[in-house]
């Protein structure tokens, strides 16, 4: 989850006089986690569906309300310039990332920490929402060095300019090989014939997106007025960013003016910053929340969310307003939420509703309950391992020939969970292997999920056994495996003779109930043993239990 | 007629004999003496102090050993001693013997008071009025505490003051006034004595024949011989081994304590498979298909598994349609297909939903989730976790909260408060936290929330759904006071075969 670091000292300087502790009691009631905090710096984490906490202004807007200090819709203004801040769109930019937006912010003061903020919250925005920069990328620039319009058009691989932080000319295929950036994001631009820039009247390049900007427009301490420009090649993403960086920056002292987008099929003026309606039936919130709450209320709740309601005609439905930047709410249970934040969590009493149903266990519960009673009854100890075993335990170890299908999964990020188990043997003797300081005699079982190919992946419970112990034998765990079976179904069992390479040979033996090969039985053979460096006999049996249990 | 003997342990009838031959013992000494261990011998002493055939006595002794000081003056020489060696060699006067470095100037004064006590010297006055000293033959003579501090250095160990000759305690008395020259320790010990009724049961002892039966046998209970025998008394408190018994897994336990829990308060248990199609685990959950859960970094894909038949066509139909329409992009149905490991038991309880369309039901599923992460101390890539739901025509988020403090009460946490959070699938989200007694801080258990309308509406749901989910391993590490998660798998058996089953 991303992670805010809010220092303390913006903290009072956005909240003069405010108690730290009261911000700290507040703030999980918002649905920020308190992650750390020393004498300088409280570290905020915050959920997906907020990118507009990205930063210690949008906490800030909300801890205002939630706190009573400024409620309702959070105030912005944005001066509607007509062509004098142009982008102009070339269609060659269709087949690789066709959508820009753009913002002008004028008159800010940009100290270190705002930088820093403003960074962190481009990173993680670019990384949340803008899905690691494919849907989006954004590009803040010092807008005194730009000559207006603006051109978003495409180039070829040799084209070269100077990136951030670098002193000469690159050329963007070089850029694309050889840079981090590059290398990190050129798949976005896979196959396409042409790279998308930047680029002002002066043929300065602005920016190379979604890789790297470019060097000339980097902003500092003392740069006064940005251009903000977003692509990507999901137009509501794009806009989405566009909206949260005009809240924020409008927040940071900065007077925002639109940019005139003129694409080939039109003109647009960006940032559109138009709240939206969402029509809810307040009773609707109140059965929801398990609330009684009167319709001024609710909307009092709602502006301390720093959303907005009015009353229409119909005294049960209100008509919510929601700002641009509020991009989680979809519909009446995301402004239940928010009603429910603005009340209080923690002054919602639980109830506890009463029910006529009755409780029923489940059957292969109950019959795998009744294998382990008997078990333990049989003074075998439980263990548990996990079904995402290695090879090495699986196969190699006990000597098991690897089959041709094996149930796997890809892109693991250890050997120890590579494949799904077949049996529950080796496992136990992986457990035995572990426990040879212990005393002994040690007689182990597991009850797990195995899985096998057939047309699918077939899911079946299992019973793996095994008795460890100088005088360990077939006759050992022949009598445990009879005495389950007849103690627990009142089953009678068979065995005849069979084979398996984890068993020596001509001390193996399949379990048969009714006319059915349930399992397997024997003495295991030493390779195994010496494999697992255990330095006892070893005897074991295995049973499919849902076999078992669909007679 | 009662015979009295019998009755007696062989540890007791042991130490009867003993005492017999010598009745004024010290514990250390009857255990030196005899073939008993000191806990034997101590038991056998309480039983026959019991029964009043013997008695104890607490004794004192003191011993003594060289002081650093005494160490020192058995080297150099006692000070008048060294005062005689002064004069001998011609030092005769008080400022000569000052002079010859035979004496400290501080010990001049205490070595002129003993030697002359002694009558080691002798004054001349001199015609200018000077004193003169004479060694007498006395002084050839060791004295009585110069005797002591050799026999002490000699032994090289303590000794018991009641062991000293009149001689050597006249010594110890001198010396003891003297600083750091002896160093005085006392000891305690218990000295047993026979009484009068110990005595006399030891000379029926004596003319006792041992026929006494060791083992009740099968023979004797048939022939009868049984009428006849008596038996030896077994020492019951003698150490015997632990057996290893079967036992459940400790996380089983805490399994089957929530199952209870759930069952108690009317939910119904369902189970469902652990493999899924992406669609059962994040399509019908309202995950965007872009969204970063679902990459391979995450979540365990199965290699070379697609699910054809995964899903009804109209659920299909109506789940991509809200999809695209909530999240503003196609939706592709390769994706949907993917068989993955389910990462959460949110799949199953869905399903259920899914396949039953019921009014109202409680239903709860504990089973195993995969996520595709880095093994620590705190997370596991395979885990267990329970996932409830309600669902009812009139059901509130203030119901969720009162079901989530009634089933961690029956967990025996007492202490817990609500924090909103965010699940994609459900809202409003909540997230429950647990007061930590040992940690003294809150720690987040599990999540909550209501199904989003777009969950449910496209499977046919029209009451509202509460859901909630906890990890189980979380609530056994609480309760079992562990720290590292992986100590539950690590089936070690000094751990399972000693932890006591009952953790209230």
């Amino acid at each position: 989850m991303p992670v805010v670091n809010f220092t303390i000292e913006r903290l009072y300087r956005f909240l003069p006089g405010i108690d730290l502790n009261r911000v700290l009691e507040v703030l999980p009631f918002i649905g920020l986690d308190i992650e750390g905090i020393d004498s300088e710096v409280l570290r905020i984490e915050y959920n997906p569906n907020r990118p507009d906490f990205a930063s210690d202004y949008g906490i800030v807007r909300a801890l205002r309300g939630l706190l009573g200090i400024e409620i309702g819709i959070p105030k912005l203004k944005i001066d509607k310039e007509i062509n004098t801040y142009c982008v102009n769109v070339d269609k060659s930019v269709c087949d690789t990332r066709p959508y820009i937006v753009g913002l002008i912010a004028k008159n800010g003061k940009l100290d270190n920490s705002t930088i820093m903020q403003l960074a962190a919250m481009q990173d993680d925005l670019q990384n949340g929402i803008g899905r690691v920069r494919r849907k989006a990328s954004i590009g803040i620039h010092n807008m005194d060095v730009i000559r207006f319009p603006v051109r978003y058009c495409t180039v070829n691989e040799d084209f070269s300019f100077i990136p951030l932080k670098q002193e000469s000319r690159q050329e963007i295929k070089s850029i694309l090989k050889t840079s981090n950036m590059g290398k990190e994001y050129s798949h976005i631009l896979e196959g396409v014939k042409r790279y998308p820039i930047v680029v002002d009247s002066k043929d300065n390049v602005l920016a190379f997106p979604p890789i790297v900007n470019g060097n000339t427009t980097k902003i500092s301490t003392d740069t006064t007025n940005l251009f903000i420009e977003i692509t990507g090649n999901n137009i509501k993403t794009v806009e989405d960013i566009l909206s949260i960086l005009a809240i924020t920056l409008y927040d940071a002292g900065f007077d925002l003016q639109n940019v005139t987008i003129n694409n080939f099929d039109g003109n647009a003026y960006t940032p559109r910053m138009d709240v939206s309606y969402i029509d809810t039936n307040t009773s609707d919130i109140n059965i929801l929340l398990g609330l009684d709450v009167q319709v001024n209320e609710i909307v009092g709740c709602l502006q301390k969310s720093r959303l907005d309601a009015t009353e229409t005609r119909n005294k049960k439905i209100i008509q919510c307003v929601i700002p641009r930047y509020r991009i989680d709410i979809l519909n009446y249970v995301d402004i239940a939420e928010e009603v429910a934040i603005g009340y209080g969590i923690y002054n919602f009493k639980p109830t506890i509703p009463y029910t006529t149903l009755v409780g029923q266990k489940n059957l292969t519960s109950t019959f795998i309950n009744i294998v382990r009673n008997t078990m333990v009854g049989l003074q075998m100890l439980e263990i548990v391992n996990f079904s995402l075993v290695s090879k090495k335990i699986q196969y190699d170890l006990p000597g098991i020939r690897e089959p041709e299908k094996v149930p796997s999964v890809i892109a693991t990020k250890s050997r120890e969970h590579e494949v799904l188990r077949d049996m529950l043997i080796p496992s136990l003797l992986k457990s035995l292997s572990r426990n040879i300081h212990e005393e002994y005699p040690q007689k182990l079982f597991e009850i797990g999920k195995i899985f096998k190919w057939g047309q699918n992946i077939n899911e079946y419970w299992s019973l793996g056994a095994v008795v460890a112990h100088n005088a360990a034998d077939y006759t050992e765990v022949k009598s445990i495996m009879q005495t389950l079976l007849k103690l627990s179904f009142g089953k009678s069992v068979t065995t005849k003779v069979a084979s398996h390479p984890v068993f020596i040979h001509g001390r193996c033996a399949s379990i048969i109930v009714g006319d059915e090969s349930i399992g397997i039985l024997g003495e295991i053979t030493p390779f195994a043993i010496d494999n697992f460096k255990l330095r006892v006999p070893v005897a074991a049996f295995e049973l499919n239990i849902s076999k078992l249990l669909r007679n | 007629m009662v015979d009295d003997s019998p009755q007696l342990h062989p540890i007791e009838k042991l130490l009867l004999k003993r005492l017999a031959n010598s009745d004024h013992i010290s514990i250390e000494k009857l255990v030196e003496t005899s073939d008993l261990s000191v806990d034997q011998v101590r038991r056998g002493i309480e039983w026959l102090k019991f029964k009043k055939l013997i008695a104890s006595i607490d004794k004192l002794y003191v011993v003594i050993s060289l002081g650093s000081n005494g160490f020192e003056a058995c080297k150099e020489g006692l000070p008048e001693r060294r005062l005689v060696n002064a004069i001998k060699n011609g030092y005769t006067s008080v400022a000569s013997v000052l002079k010859s470095g035979f004496l400290k100037p501080d010990e001049i004064n205490a070595a002129i008071a003993i030697a002359k006590r002694n009558n080691w010297i002798q004054f001349t006055q001199l015609q200018n009025g000077d004193k003169k000293f004479l060694s007498t033959a006395e002084a050839d003579f060791l004295s009585c505490e110069e005797k002591l501090l050799q026999k002490l250095v000699k032994l090289n160990s303590s000794v018991q003051v009641s062991e000293l000759s009149s001689e050597e305690k006249q010594a110890f008395e001198l010396l003891k006034r003297r600083p750091k020259y002896i160093v005085e320790d006392e000891y305690k010990y218990s000295e047993i004595i026979l009484l009068e009724s110990g005595r006399r049961l030891t000379h029926t002892m004596y003319t006792d024949t041992d026929n006494l039966e060791r083992k009740l046998t099968p023979d004797m209970i048939v022939s009868g011989k049984w009428k006849d025998a008596r038996f030896s008394s077994l020492d019951v408190m003698a150490h015997v081994p632990y057996l290893y018994a079967g036992r459940q897994h400790p996380l089983i336990d805490i399994i089957d304590e929530v199952k209870e829990i759930f069952f108690s308060m009317g939910f119904t248990e369902i189970d469902g498979p652990v493999i899924q199609a992406g669609f059962w685990n994040f399509d019908v959950l309202f995950i965007p298909q872009d969204h970063p859960a679902r990459e391979m970094q995450d979540t365990f894909y199965i290699a070379g598994a697609k699910q054809d038949d995964f899903a009804h066509p109209d659920q299909i139909k109506k789940v991509s349609s809200i999809q695209e329409k909530g999240w503003n992009s196609d939706w592709n149905i390769e994706d949907a297909r993917r068989l993955v490991l389910r990462t959460h038991t949110t799949s199953a309880t869905i399903a259920y939903l899914a396949n039953n369309e019921p009014q109202s039901a409680r239903v709860f599923s504990i089973g195993r989730v995969f996520r595709n992460e880095k093994v620590s101390y705190k997370h596991l890539v395979e885990f267990n976790q329970v996932e409830g739901i309600v669902t009812d025509k009139r059901i509130t988020l203030r119901d969720l909260m009162g079901l989530q403090k009634e089933f961690y009460s029956k967990l025996g946490i007492k202490k817990i408060k609500f924090w909103p959070t965010f699940f994609p699938y459900t809202e409003p989200s909540l997230q429950s936290m647990i007061y930590n007694c040992a940690l003294d801080k809150w720690v987040e258990m599990g999540g909550m929330g209501i199904f989003r309308p777009e969950v449910t509406h496209p499977l046919g749901i029209k009451n509202p759904v509460l859901a909630w989910g906890v990890g189980i391993e979380r609530i056994a590490m609480l309760r079992f006071g562990l720290n590292d998660v992986r100590d539950l798998y690590s089936n070690d058996l000094g751990w399972l075969r000693n932890l006591p089953k009952c953790q209230l």
